[in-house]
């Protein structure tokens, strides 16, 4: 099948990127075809890539980018480039040739007006750290099952590009991207865990001093942070191992798991072998694999026997990132909520659906010998543990999310009260301005088709609350204001606030009165100006979701967690995005960030007057006003230029 | 006489101060870049009148355009004209259907001769058109225009009738084609009272023909002053599908009886300038049956094979022709013998035969043919298969070249039951 470069070939593409050079600007997209063929015929062939990187320099001024998504080569995302070299027939070639431009320029073989050597080697780093899968394959379970659409012609590209790249700018985008997402602890880990798989395989090939060894690092965080439990790896054998083990030996070996576990927020199957025989054996050990603080601690003591009884039904091998979410929890000290004892006493026991079963068991492996007890139980120590690690996964389903966050952060009780309604009878309730709405007679919702890859606690919550909501919110569909007015408290419950402001007038469509609302968000938000009122409780706030470019892609549901200084003085709003990963560009030069501002784990943040300029709704304490006037008009007229030129394109405004 | 003007014409424009070989704009009557390519090569300043959507495009590639609705029946044709004179417009254009008589009316206001603007409409109306050729002694197939389904039932019945048709005999079919739209647009073939009624109030009014048998070929003629320039005959291996530039032998051999007829249609419907695409039928004897004539761009990538064939651009022969002003002596030097072809150029337009697209899949075999010249096909992101309207959106073209007519007759009829797509 792969076919040979001929000089055929080389003349014809030649011949096609002359003729394309050649023509006049407005003419490019006639000629634009050919060159892709041609391209596309040596790109099926093993040297192809070789014979095309020699004209990649011309490509960019010959035109073969003009007037389509790749035309501006600063405006490229590296986390695109996967999706359009799988894509079929004609984004792949022009991603191919693309990514060969990059090269061109990181390698100096040409200038870009807005594209710098550096940038251009930045951009090719990132794609690399990002599908390090196709440059080390097999390294996944999943590219081998998923088979994709031109794999072949990818692993060449990015085996092409490597031999360019200096493996160190390489691995340390990838430590940075390791960082950036552990940074967030979230409760699923299937990204970092193959994201550091795919670490020990480039490890295999190449070392650099303090890379490799913040590398082997995180390796040794999922597969055994200490001598022991990394020579040891089978869980039966490690478990052996540690009978042997003296009392002191036991309290290091806790202890080197116990740092490991809590500096990256992962676990390897070992950390429950431990905790499970520690419990048993040693429990006064427990702590320190724990690493708990001396509230930790208390909390631990107090609760002794129900957190025995936790370790022994809900922690083993495949469900071992609870283990972190135990040693969380504890710190927060979510047991001494008098409903919680109980509540998880009572899904020890629960009789689960078949349907919710099933899916319980698609979390983990086959053959593990667990219950759907354990795994749900589990699901409900992590999300109780890392309220702000709970994630929409693939699934259009923020709203839901953000409940379960919420719920896990002040409502515990209420949260292991829903968890079993639905588990076991299939069915949820709520109550809408005095009407019963039961999501078991409810179809539809945002997600009828959910997306797996989700913490058991969503897997189980999801689907009734994505309903229940979508329902409540047509019931006020034709109240001509936003339904999130009403819909949000009774949602979520009543600490939301019941002031409502928004930007966009539901009859009209259009911007009203944009400035009113800025100083009433900075009036009710920025401590400088809100009288100092505190948030107490996570506040649900609708934002405009803009891409890269400031472009409108569509809502967007996040709850404000603090608004605070950050280290360095300024004020940012910190928040809780449902999106598994909370760093993003939404345009503008507006990126939120997960660390280094003053991010707790979980956090998304930005500066205030950013945030500001995409968020479309909030709620807000209308006892708690401060005084809108102080608000200076230059802050404003900062944050309305910015929603002008972004998600403001897509509306009218009338206000001034 | 029409030379002598020609010539005041030439030194009037020569003792302009613009310094311009010719200072008037050429206005191209549709959106369309191997036009604006062909005006800007040859050195011709020129405007674009195109849809609206088109504008942003234009400005960024800095080309003078006039955003116009041609679609939308308006009042607003003098509009157009008085913005096209301030540019300094004097010649149009037209590149597609919709747009001929546009460029009529305006042709018509620049040279002050409203019966252009008729003759265009001519062009537009293909019941007027049979009955302008008709009138003229062309000889075409039986016709008339239907309002309702009454009139499709009695005329599909007469024309059986005349055909000595009894009750169980198959019918054999008449054609229903819209009375303005381009090619095969809204065509459909009709044998059955019972298709009758899939036809809607929106159809109406519609012209309807009796079938035409025998060979199908087009011309591609290149008119100026009246008088032919270049005649380039296409031979439809499959109307819609392929066809090829210049005809095989056999049909070449008729070229004389051809502009024979093409001389007599000039006249009939008073042609002077500009390029026009009529279609015939021949019969097995020899003898012509006139099928349509149309006075814009063919499609079927005509222009392109005759540019592969014969080395010359036919948008710059049509920019050229349409122009009363350009001279006998420029002509001369812009085209070649009518039997000057390197080769035959075909194409073939590729539909797929399914519903829903997996993968594109081209044959070995047809990229190591010499005579392969190359294909524009990529599997579409999305798999589903858009519905057909007329022979517009195939989904991509193979070109074929070579010394042979057999042999790309028999490329064009193999490749056509092709699955390219899977």
């Amino acid at each position: 099948m792969p076919s040979e470069v001929t000089e055929g070939k080389i003349a014809r593409f030649s011949r096609s990127l002359t003729r394309l050079e050649e023509a006049a600007s407005y003419a490019k997209s006639r000629y634009q075809t050919d060159v892709y063929q041609e391209a596309n015929r040596l790109l099926e062939t093993e040297e192809g890539l070789e014979v095309l990187y020699q004209y990649a320099h011309r490509l960019d001024d010959a035109g073969v980018f003009q007037d389509g998504p790749w035309e501006d080569a600063s405006k490229l995302q590296a986390p695109l480039v996967a999706g359009s070299l799988q894509a079929k027939g004609l984004p792949y070639v022009i991603e191919m040739l693309s990514d060969l431009r990059m090269l061109a320029i990181a390698e100096g073989k040409m200038n870009h007006p807005k594209v710098s050597q550096e940038m251009a080697m930045d951009f090719l780093n990132e794609v690399m750290a990002l599908n390090l899968d196709l440059l080390f394959p097999d390294a996944s379970e999943a590219s081998r099952i998923e088979k994709k659409e031109n794999t072949v012609e990818a692993q060449r590209l990015f085996r092409f590009i490597s031999q360019y790249l200096s493996s160190s700018a390489l691995s340390e985008t990838l430590i940075y991207e390791i960082e950036r997402l552990t940074a967030q602890r979230p409760i699923t880990v299937k990204r970092t865990v193959s994201m550091i798989r795919m670490a020990k395989e480039m490890l295999k090939t190449e070392t650099s001093g303090t890379q490799a060894e913040v590398l082997e690092q995180y390796i040794a965080s999922i597969e055994g942070p200490s001598q022991l439990s990394s020579d040891h790896s089978l869980p039966n054998d490690y478990r052996k191992q540690l009978m042997a083990l003296s009392t002191e030996e036991l309290r290091k070996e806790s202890e080197a798991l116990g740092i490991s576990m809590r500096k990256t927020g992962l676990c390897s199957p070992q950390h429950s072998v431990l905790a499970r025989f520690l419990s048993r054996k040693s429990p006064h050990l427990l702590p320190v694999l724990l690493q708990l603080t001396s509230k930790g601690k208390a909390n631990l003591e107090e609760h002794a026997e129900l957190v025995h009884q936790l370790i022994k039904v809900a922690l083993f091998p495949s469900t071992c990132q609870s283990v972190y979410g135990l040693a969380l929890l504890l710190e927060r000290g979510v047991l001494s909520a008098s409903p919680v004892m109980p509540g998880l006493r009572r899904l020890i026991e629960l009789d689960i659906r078949p349907e919710v079963r099933s899916a319980l068991f698609k979390t983990v492996g086959e053959g593990e010998g667990l219950t759907a007890n354990s795994i749900l139980l589990a699901g409900v120590i992590s999300v109780l543990g890392q309220p702000l690690g709970v994630g929409q996964g693939l699934n259009p389903t923020c709203q839901a999310a953000r409940g379960i966050s919420l719920w896990a952060q002040h409502a515990p009780g209420y949260l292991l009260e829903i968890i079993p309604r639905a588990a076991r009878d299939g069915d949820i309730d709520m109550v809408f301005e005095g009407v019963q709405i039961h999501s078991k007679d409810l179809h539809g919702g945002l997600a009828p088709d959910l997306h797996p890859e989700l913490d058991p606690v969503s897997l189980v919550l999801v689907p009734h609350l994505d309903r229940i909501y979508s329902e409540m919110m047509s019931r006020v569909a034709l109240r001509g204001e936003d339904g999130h007015r009403w819909v949000n408290p009774a949602f979520y419950g009543d600490w939301v606030q019941k002031g409502f402001s928004t930007v966009i007038e539901p009859i009209t469509g259009s911007v009203t009165d944009y400035p009113g609302f800025v100083r009433l968000f900075y009036a009710t938000h920025h401590p400088e100006y809100n009288d100092d009122y505190e948030l107490i409780y996570p506040n649900p706030v609708g934002i405009f979701i803009t891409n890269v470019h400031g472009k409108m892609l569509g809502f967007h549901a996040v709850s404000i967690q603090r608004i605070a200084k950050s280290p360095d003085g300024e004020y940012r709003v910190y928040f809780y995005n449902p999106n598994n990963d909370g760093s993003q560009n939404w345009g503008q030069g507006i990126e939120s960030t997960v660390m280094d501002h003053g991010e707790l784990p979980g956090e998304s943040s930005l500066p205030f007057d950013e945030f500001t300029s995409r968020l479309y709704a909030f709620h807000y304490n209308p006892y708690e006003q401060g005084d809108a006037y102080a608000v200076e008009a230059e802050n404003v007229s900062n944050v309305k230029s910015m929603a002008l030129d972004s998600w403001g394109q897509e509306y009218t405004w009338i206000s001034k | 006489m029409e030379l002598d003007q020609l010539e005041m014409n030439q030194t009037l424009q020569e003792s302009q101060p613009e310094g311009r070989t010719i200072p008037y704009l050429t206005a191209l009557i549709g959106w369309s870049l191997p036009a604006i390519e062909a005006c800007d090569k040859l050195n011709r300043p020129f405007v674009v009148v195109g849809p609206p959507d088109f504008k942003e495009y234009a400005e960024k590639h800095d080309i003078t355009f006039v955003g116009w609705e041609f679609d939308r029946l308006n009042e607003g044709s003098d509009k157009l004209y008085k913005q096209l004179k301030a540019l300094g417009a004097e010649v149009a254009v037209p590149l597609y259907e919709e747009c001929v008589e546009w460029a009529g009316a305006l042709n018509s206001r620049f040279r002050e001769e409203p019966r252009l603007f008729n003759r265009s409409l001519l062009l537009r109306d293909k019941g007027m058109m049979k009955r302008k050729a008709q009138m003229a002694g062309i000889k075409v197939g039986v016709f008339e225009e239907a309002r309702d389904k009454e009139d499709v039932k009695r005329f599909l019945k007469r024309v059986n009738d005349a055909l000595l048709k009894v009750d169980g005999d198959k019918y054999e079919p008449i054609h229903c084609k819209p009375l303005d739209k381009a090619g095969s647009v809204g065509h459909r073939a009709i044998d059955n009272p019972a298709d009758i009624e899939a036809l809607t109030d929106t159809d109406f009014p519609l012209l309807m023909e009796s079938h035409l048998d025998g060979q199908e070929f087009s011309c591609e003629v290149f008119v100026h002053n009246g008088k032919i320039q270049f005649l380039n005959i296409t031979e439809y291996v499959k109307l819609g599908y392929s066809n090829f530039v210049p005809p095989s032998p056999s049909l070449e051999a008729r070229r004389p009886i051809i502009r024979k007829a093409i001389e007599q249609l000039i006249e009939a419907f008073e042609i002077e300038n500009g390029v026009i695409h009529p279609e015939y039928f021949v019969m097995p004897d020899g003898t012509l049956h006139f099928g349509e004539v149309a006075a814009r761009v063919p499609g079927g990538h005509i222009f392109d094979l005759i540019e592969r064939a014969y080395g010359f651009s036919a948008y710059e022969a049509q920019i050229l022709c349409s122009d009363p002003n350009t001279t006998e002596e420029e002509l001369r030097k812009f085209f070649p013998g009518e039997d000057e072809a390197q080769g035959y150029a075909g194409c073939l337009m590729v539909h797929p035969h399914v519903n829903f697209i997996e993968e594109l899949n081209i044959p070995e075999e047809l990229e190591n043919h010499d005579f392969f010249e190359k294909h524009d096909m990529f599997t579409p992101p999305q798999g589903k298969v858009a519905e057909r309207v007329g022979f517009g959106n195939h989904y991509g073209t193979i070109f074929f070249f070579g010394d042979d007519s057999a042999e790309i007759t028999r490329l064009l009829v193999d490749y056509e039951k092709y699955d390219f797509y899977l």
